[in-house]
């Protein structure tokens, strides 16, 4: 098959892709060394493959490349700071006990940072509705909710 | 006096080892790892029927598509594998067993002409009749899943009946059964069911294989729980010595016990060690629907339970028939058959016991182990039947259980006495944690609220001679390297093994680091499962670091003219207090210590320790007995506070009141972790979850669409949890395991909760929407308050099943 070019913004820098049209975002991301987007179905089930596109969290299995054309795409290792940094989501989610095997926290995370963006203090019921597309089978999402309540806070601070 | 001083050792809350690379994405799956431009990808053609001898398989198009480099079949890889028992070939030789089964492989240069190639390899089939049902399968033998059972090779500790589909006859014959039933004022009979369930860990499998062409040593990187378990079976069925075979286990995305033992490693060697692609490493990764459809799944599960009880509520006897359905292979799930027999009388002391529990072919994937292994089943039944029993004869469900604990020194049903525990405390507080007996309106309008409780146990089921090992190395700078070969799968073991070599070594955990195994740096563990690793790898770790602070302190007893005794280790300083003297660890550990008389004296200080269980006797074959038939066991209960709509079948969850016995909590944040995670596992599985198939054999839950695991809307409002310490007497800190004890009660607990609210009893779970909407109605129309729904044949209704076991 051809291949085409693809120019978007990938964790804040202009970036430059060249894949077949059918590969999906999550494969092309992968493919280029991002493995912070996990497959863990590759069929929009499971969120272990969620990165923001233009500030939308949007799941990277259920996207061709060519559509992200012109746009910024956010995953987790583009919230660490330059200096390793993690970002206040991040740390609250390892200081709750939040992560268990990990496969699922990058995807959660960028839903969490989506969510953050949006409302600064949400209740259990608002984190259930933004993470409701993200399964975790090892932390029974208890120290989820409460990383993401320790997360918002510090963001307010 | 203790010589060494941390803040965080063990019993410390301190926060997890590598969780700041998860969180930042940047760790390494097997998927994630680069292995350059001879990177060729697998993908397995599967059986479309569930039964049926192989006519033809037609390579000829999959090979035209650009890209293929190969398509390999069963006969080009004819090799037998097995942990307990040796019945499964990775790919289908001959014979297809079941809908799913890998029956060719296509390798290729690209994932996409991989997948593209096996839709193109055209396989004819001669359809032979199946077996789907697990009772109809283990009392006629009219369709045999294994005709060959009678020439596979296994363990003595199993006993396969060939000629029939019984892959596994686990027994307890204890006391005199009959007798108990003829001086019994009640009996009582119980039935229950569970379907298959899955994993549904998001990390789908994932191993790259590759073979030396000249050396034929064989690299195997895989996200697997086991890696000295994988090279053994591997090295066994190939006949190579295990140091020609290296096992690698990156960090892996959860496991639950469906990548323990060897799973899809030998479908991928089949590729690396094909003649035509031998030197270049071959990936497989499997697709979500291939996970579901191939990989282990939690046996089903069908179980009669007999009791004969006394007019003061003593339970004189029991008698336990249980089917699992173990699919085509029991090379694993034999065992979880053995482990709900040898606890087959739960938390309780029953004097009479008489058990059959089978492990049954059927054609359908195959069972292994699950997060419980054998005792959510198995404790679905009893605490379910148990609690049946207490309403038939007018008594709290409560007192009946307590009546019939299983208190300290009383034996098991194996005749092993029970060691110390303090289960009596964990119900009652449980119970009051839920306000048990207390009647409470439902919070939301028009629905019913209900409480139940089950109580929990399981010790770990494992060979008697399942060893640990490890090493600890103090490096030059005062950090430590640990070589303890447990998988830390996210249950956050490294972080209780560096608690433990914080403890010991009284250096900062900041400074320790547990590394993945490796079988070519690690010293042997046998497997990461049973809940065993902070009891039995955490004895070897123990000695080790004991073995390495000895050494240290021995050096600078002589470098320091002091007694031993005077030395301390304190946050990494070793001091003499006597002498006033304090420094740091540095270099000296490593390349020796100058002593008074000027020679050099040391080297690198590597302590070593290891582990067997000492006193642990195989049951007896015919009677199940022995002095000491497991470790220890791990004792809970869990109480549930529900509410159910009555219109819709739905469920909410209030509440979850659950405590554990674990000796010893050595990582307080782990430990609540696994209690928090396993408790919702644990309702997920009661309320949703459960594989179905279609007449033919057809999985219809394939994908996490129509195979429903809980998501953060379905937790409950609220999980209390607490633990008790009553130490455990071989055990490195008291501690006794509890990955997997939290995932065992919660679906007879809700059961339990259901009943208290609706006064219907559901014997099949899970309780599903659907079904518990159906068992309402049920009541209504015809006010029967048991409800029974067979999972297995539409043709064949439970209580016919039932009938045929006479
Ligand atoms: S991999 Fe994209 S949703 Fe599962
Ligand atoms: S931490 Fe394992 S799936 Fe969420």
């Amino acid at each position: 098959m051809s291949e085409i070019k693809v120019n978007f913004i990938l964790n804040g820098r202009a970036t430059t892709y060249v894949g077949e049209p059918r590969t999906t975002l999550l494969r092309a991301l992968r493919a280029h060394g991002v493995t912070s987007v996990k497959r863990g179905c590759e069929e929009g089930e499971c969120g272990t493959c969620t990165v923001l596109v233009d500030g939308v969290p949007m799941k990277s299995c259920m996207m061709l490349l060519p559509e992200v054309e012109g746009k910024s795409v956010i995953t987790s290792e583009g919230l660490v700071g330059s200096n390793g940094e993690l970002h206040p989501i991040q740390k609250a989610f390892i200081e709750e006990g939040a992560i268990q095997c990990g496969f699922c926290t990058p995807g959660m995370i960028m839903s969490v940072y989506a969510l953050l963006n949006e409302n600064p203090d949400p209740s259990d019921e608002d984190i259930k509705e933004a993470l409701s597309g993200n399964l975790c089978r090892c932390t029974g999402y208890v120290s989820i909710i409460r990383a993401v309540k320790k997360a918002a806070a510090m963001m307010r601070e | 006096m203790k010589q060494t001083v941390t803040n965080s050792g063990v019993g410390k809350w301190v926060t997890r080892m590598y969780d700041a690379e998860k969180a930042a994405g940047t760790l390494k799956f097997v998927d994630d790892l680069e292995f350059g431009p001879s990177l060729l990808y697998a993908k397995a053609v599967r059986s479309a029927v569930p039964h049926g001898e192989i006519i033809s398989i037609d390579k000829a198009e999959a090979l035209k598509v650009s890209g293929v480099k190969e398509v390999i079949v069963g006969e080009d890889f004819p090799y037998r594998f097995g942990l307990y028992l040796k019945d499964r070939s990775p790919m289908a030789i001959k014979k297809v067993r079941y809908i799913g089964e890998p029956v060719a492989l296509v390798v290729a240069e690209s994932e996409e002409a991989a997948e593209e190639g096996a839709l193109k390899v055209s396989v004819k089939y001669k359809e032979l009749e199946a077996v789907f049902d697990p009772v109809k399968a283990a009392t006629d033998n009219s369709v045999l899943v294994h005709p060959e059972l009678g020439s596979y090779e296994h363990v003595d500790f199993i006993t396969p009946q060939p000629g029939t589909n019984i892959a596994n006859w686990f027994r307890v014959r204890r006391g005199d059964i009959d007798k108990a039933f003829k001086e019994a004022d009640y009996i009582f009979e119980e039935a229950v069911t569970y379907p298959q369930i899955a994993h549904g860990f998001l990390e789908p499998h994932c191993c790259v294989c590759v073979q030396d062409p000249v050396s034929q040593e064989i690299t195997i990187w895989t996200a697997g729980q086991s890696v000295f378990t994988t090279r053994d079976i591997i090295a066994d069925a190939l006949g190579l010595p295990l140091s020609k075979i290296r096992v690698i286990a990156p960090p892996i995305g959860g496991g639950f016990g469906g990548k323990a033992g060897m799973t899809i490693e030998a479908l991928c060697l089949a590729a690396a060690t094909h003649p035509n692609l031998k030197g270049r490493p071959i990936k497989l990764f499997i697709s979500r629907e291939e996970v579901m459809l191939s990989s282990w799944v939690r046996q089903g599960y069908v179980a009669r339970i007999r009791m004969a009880v006394n007019k003061e509520g003593k339970i004189l006897g029991i008698k336990n028939t249980f089917y699992f359905d173990t699919g085509i292979s029991a090379e694993y799930g034999a065992n979880p058959v053995r482990s709900a027999g040898y606890t087959s009388t739960g938390c309780y002391y029953i004097p009479n016991v008489w058990t059959d529990s089978y492990a049954v072919y059927t054609n359908k994937p195959f069972g292994g182990a699950y997060r419980g292994f054998g005792m959510p089943e198995f404790m679905s039944a009893l605490e379910m039947a148990m609690d049946i029993v207490a309403h038939k004869m007018g008594m709290d469900p409560v007192e009946f259980r307590l009546k019939n604990l299983l208190k300290p020194g009383l034996p098991t049903c194996t005749g092993m006495p029970m060691h110390n525990h303090a289960l009596e405390t964990i119900v009652k507080k449980v119970a009051e944690g839920i306000s048990i007996n207390k009647e409470e309106p439902a919070k939301r309008n028009g629905w019913k609220r209900g409480k139940g409780i089950a109580l929990a146990i399981k010790a770990p089921a494992m060979p008697a001679d399942a060893a640990s090992s490890a090493t600890v190395e103090i490096l030059g700078d005062g950090s430590v390297k640990v070589l303890a070969a447990s998988m830390d799968m996210g249950q956050g073991v490294y972080t209780s093994f560096a608690q433990i070599a914080s403890e010991e070594l009284g250096i900062p955990i900041e400074k320790i680091k547990c590394y993945y195994p490796d079988t070519q740096s690690h010293p042997y563990d046998w497997q990461t499962v049973a809940s065993r690793s902070c009891w039995s790898m955490g004895m070897a770790l123990k000695l080790a670091c004991e073995d390495a602070r000895n050494q240290l302190i021995q050096l600078y007893s002589e470098y320091w003219q002091c007694d031993p005794s005077e030395i301390t280790i304190e946050h990494g300083v070793v001091k003499c207090r006597k002498l006033g003297k304090a420094e740091p660890i540095d270099t000296k550990i490593q390349n020796g210590f100058k002593m008074p008389d000027g020679k050099y004296k040391g080297g690198p200080i590597i302590g070593r320790g290891h582990f067997v269980p000492p006193d642990v006797i195989y049951p007896d074959i015919e009677t199940g007995q022995s002095p000491k038939s497991v470790v220890h066991f791990t004792v809970g209960a869990v109480g549930v506070d529900l509410e159910v709509d009555p219109h819709t079948g739905e469920i909410v969850v209030n509440k979850v009141v659950c405590g554990y016995d674990l000796g010893k909590a050595i990582s307080p944040l782990n430990v609540r972790g696994q209690i928090e995670g396993g408790t919702v596992q644990g309702i997920s599985a009661g309320i949703m979850e459960g594989m179905y198939y279609d007449d033919k054999g057809l999985l219809l839950t394939p994908s996490f669409t129509d195979y429903k695991i809980a998501t953060i809307k379905d937790i409950p409002d609220e999980i209390q949890y607490f633990w008790e310490e009553t130490p455990e007497e071989i055990s490195p800190y008291g501690n006794r395991g509890v990955g997997e004890h939290s995932m065992i009660s919660p679906a007879p607990a809700i059961g339990n909760a259901l009943f208290n609210a609706l006064k219907v009893r559901i014997h099949s779970y899970p309780f599903t929407r659907e079904r518990v909407y159906k068992a309402i109605k049920q009541f209504d129309e015809k006010g029967n308050v048991d409800f029974w729904e067979y999972p297995f044949a539409r043709e064949q209704d439970y209580k016919q099943a039932i009938k045929s076991w006479d």
